[in-house]
């Protein structure tokens, strides 16, 4: 493994910020019935998001799903704007139009959470069209559930962007469940990497709860794609240790055990023991990152649950751009 | 004010010609869809559109409607002006989740942060004999949808000043052509000219009663009210060319006038786009009509493939011949 103690903390740093907030989402905003409809959390997926997510370039596109906080997060967004969003507070970064699932802030080239599983992949394939056309050398980090494996616009969008070269890093979040569907009942095949193959590529499928190695391979994929502009196809096994979504009852979690197991691989406390047993830090300092940062999240939630509410009209902007020839 | 030299040309050509000025006026126009390059479109809309711009800028692309709606989606997003073909209307089902979830709605969902100034064209229509999954008229199904824009020209100048304000226009538009109009041919302006969406033209004036018909339906329409006029009524034609945004004031000015209300389309009468311009023009001028409005569309059947079957189904000359005279009379 690559010891850059830097690297290293700056990862510990988001994938804590990603826990925090989202753990603010299930324990404080919850209960206390702080968002509508419902939120979907990533607890348990944080090293991808971060790994993948810190390989990149500033310029570099991503997008998303239902299940984005942490790659917003990761991506630059801040915790007080996102806690805004899911509030409905006109500081959210749609102003309170979007939501948990809705999330966007496209100045940092988040381009969105799409909630419509598979959705999100024709998009991205449009945007590295764009950037292959401007020649800007950008690569689009395309995030998705297994459970977007099975969609037609996935399909359709990996063979179209190997047909033309786009620099599109497809990268499947494996996470074992579609709602209450485990992976077994939905893919036909359980070596998810080899689906790769119909299109001509190769696959690869590791570890997603080992940041450094998901940052590793990630930052090889991306200069590949850069450099040849092929698509790259990761697959990172992980584990939703939530439900689908906050109001998710989990009754098909059969087997307690699976999810202690899973537990026993929490990719936060993975990355703890190996920096400690590392040298790169010690129990002390690990404590005062997880203070500062929980200290950070909740003084951005205290600010964003005292935001303004949009007024109701508000609701009539948006819709259409002014912009353009009419 | 001189005549402006015109040009008689078909409504494919008029399409071409659209897309051909614009993509030479901006280098972020871009077109993609299934057989729009080589082969220039199987209507031959995009003709020669590979040849002079490249294969870069004019793709074809495999049959994947959904990436290629969610492709223009993604393109939009990142700043450029994709023009993206369906080749039926009827495939728009397909690509609808790109269209309605997604481009209709990210710049809702953003807060405003984007626009997505993407064009998403499509062949609609019967009376080419394709039979029920080739020849709908959805115009209904997007003109529904916040965020979407709706066109749909009957005449090849409107065609292609339509079509340049679409992919000029920040939003995503959907442009219906109709398939069994693109040889069509019509007066188009030798010289540059854009038409603004949102804007109703009135084709015929008159004031016997207000007749309101777009795509190929028009252009009965036109023939129909030379038949009408001979019989003593005088129509005034209404074209509203855009259904989203609908310039419903110049057809209520035009209803204002003569009081009486008639909507022809090609779409099924149930809940097509002459319900919406007659429960409009009912709201707004209910103490002024002379007789309740009337709708001409298709039985609540799907387009069948015999031609005596289709030519029943579909609006022709005569049904709206007879059916403004039944009105008025």
């Amino acid at each position: 493994m690559d010891k850059d103690p830097q690297l290293l903390l700056h990862f510990y740093e988001d994938m804590l910020r990603i826990r925090f907030v989202e753990e603010t989402i299930r324990d404080v905003m919850l209960p206390q019935r702080l968002f509508r409809g419902s939120s979907h959390l990533s607890i348990g997926q944080e090293a991808v998001a971060v790994g993948a997510i810190h390989a990149l370039q500033p310029d570099d596109y991503v997008i998303s799903t239902h299940r984005g906080h942490g790659h917003a997060l990761a991506k630059g967004m801040d915790p007080f704007v996102m806690f805004s969003e899911i509030m409905g507070r006109t500081t959210g970064c749609s102003r309170g139009k979007g939501g948990s699932m809705h999330l966007s802030e496209t100045s940092i080239r988040f381009m969105g959470e799409n909630p419509v599983v598979g959705a999100n992949a024709p998009m991205a394939a449009g945007i590295a069209l764009a950037s292959k056309l401007r020649g800007d050398g950008c690569v689009v980090a395309d995030f998705f559930g297994e459970g977007a494996l099975n969609t037609g616009a996935f399909n359709e969008t990996v063979n179209l962007a190997v047909l033309w070269e786009l620099p599109v890093l497809f990268l499947c979040e494996n996470n074992l469940y579609a709602i209450s569907v485990p992976l077994e009942k939905s893919s036909a095949v359980m070596e998810l990497e080899n689906r790769a193959c119909s299109y001509g590529l190769t696959g690869r499928r590791m570890s997603g709860m080992h940041v450094m190695q998901v940052y590793e391979e990630v930052s090889a994929a991306a200069e590949e794609t850069r450099r040849t502009g092929r698509p790259a196809y990761l697959v990172f096994d992980t584990y939703r240790f939530e439900g689908h979504h906050t109001a998710d009852k989990q009754t098909y979690r059969t087997d307690a055990e699976t999810l202690a197991e899973f537990r026993e691989r929490d990719p936060i406390h993975i990355l703890e023991v190996e920096m400690i047993d590392d040298h790169t830090v010690d129990l002390d300092t690990t404590i005062e990152y997880r203070e500062r940062i929980r200290a950070e999240v909740d003084e951005a939630f205290d600010r964003a649950v005292l935001a303004p509410w949009p007024q109701p009209q508000d609701a009539l902007t948006d819709v259409y751009s002014e912009g353009g020839a009419h | 004010m001189a005549e402006p030299r015109m040009r008689n040309i078909t409504y494919a050509q008029a399409v071409r010609t659209a897309i051909r000025e614009e993509m030479k006026a901006d280098e972020t126009v871009i077109l993609f869809g299934e057989d729009v390059g080589q082969y220039g479109g199987v209507y031959g809309a995009t003709t020669g559109l590979q040849r002079e711009f490249g294969s870069e800028r004019v793709r074809d692309t495999p049959i994947s409607e959904m990436a290629i709606g969610g492709m223009a989606v993604g393109a939009a997003l990142a700043g450029f002006r994709p023009i993206a073909e369906i080749m039926y209307c009827d495939f728009l089902a397909q690509a609808s989740d790109a269209i309605v979830n997604n481009a209709a709605k990210w710049r809702y969902m953003s807060g405003g942060q984007v626009c997505l100034p993407l064009v998403v064209r499509s062949p609609a229509g019967g009376g080419a004999g394709y039979a029920a999954q080739h020849s709908q008229n959805l115009e209904a199904w997007f003109a529904h949808i916040p965020g979407l824009k709706v066109v749909m020209p009957g005449l090849p100048r409107d065609a292609r000043g339509l079509l340049k304000s679409a992919i000029r226009d920040d939003n995503p538009v959907l442009f219906l052509e109709h398939k069994a109009h693109y040889t069509y041919k019509g007066e188009v302006p030798a010289e540059e000219e854009v038409i603004p969406l949102g804007v109703a033209d009135i084709k015929r004036e008159g004031k016997d009663v207000t007749l309101v018909a777009w795509s190929k339906t028009l252009t009965f329409c036109l023939e129909a009210v030379e038949l009408l006029a001979e019989e003593g009524i005088d129509v005034e034609l209404v074209d509203p060319r855009t259904l989203q945004p609908l310039d419903i004031e110049t057809i209520c000015a035009s209803v204002g006038k003569t009081g009486h209300l008639v909507v022809a389309h090609e779409a099924v009468t149930f809940g097509g786009l002459g319900a919406e311009i007659v429960a409009q023009v009912v709201e707004h001028l209910w103490g002024s009509l002379r007789k309740p409005p009337l709708r001409l569309g298709a039985p609540f059947v799907p387009v069948p493939y015999s031609e005596p079957l289709e030519r029943f189904v579909i609006p022709q000359v005569q049904d709206i011949v007879a059916g403004v005279k039944a009105h008025v009379g």
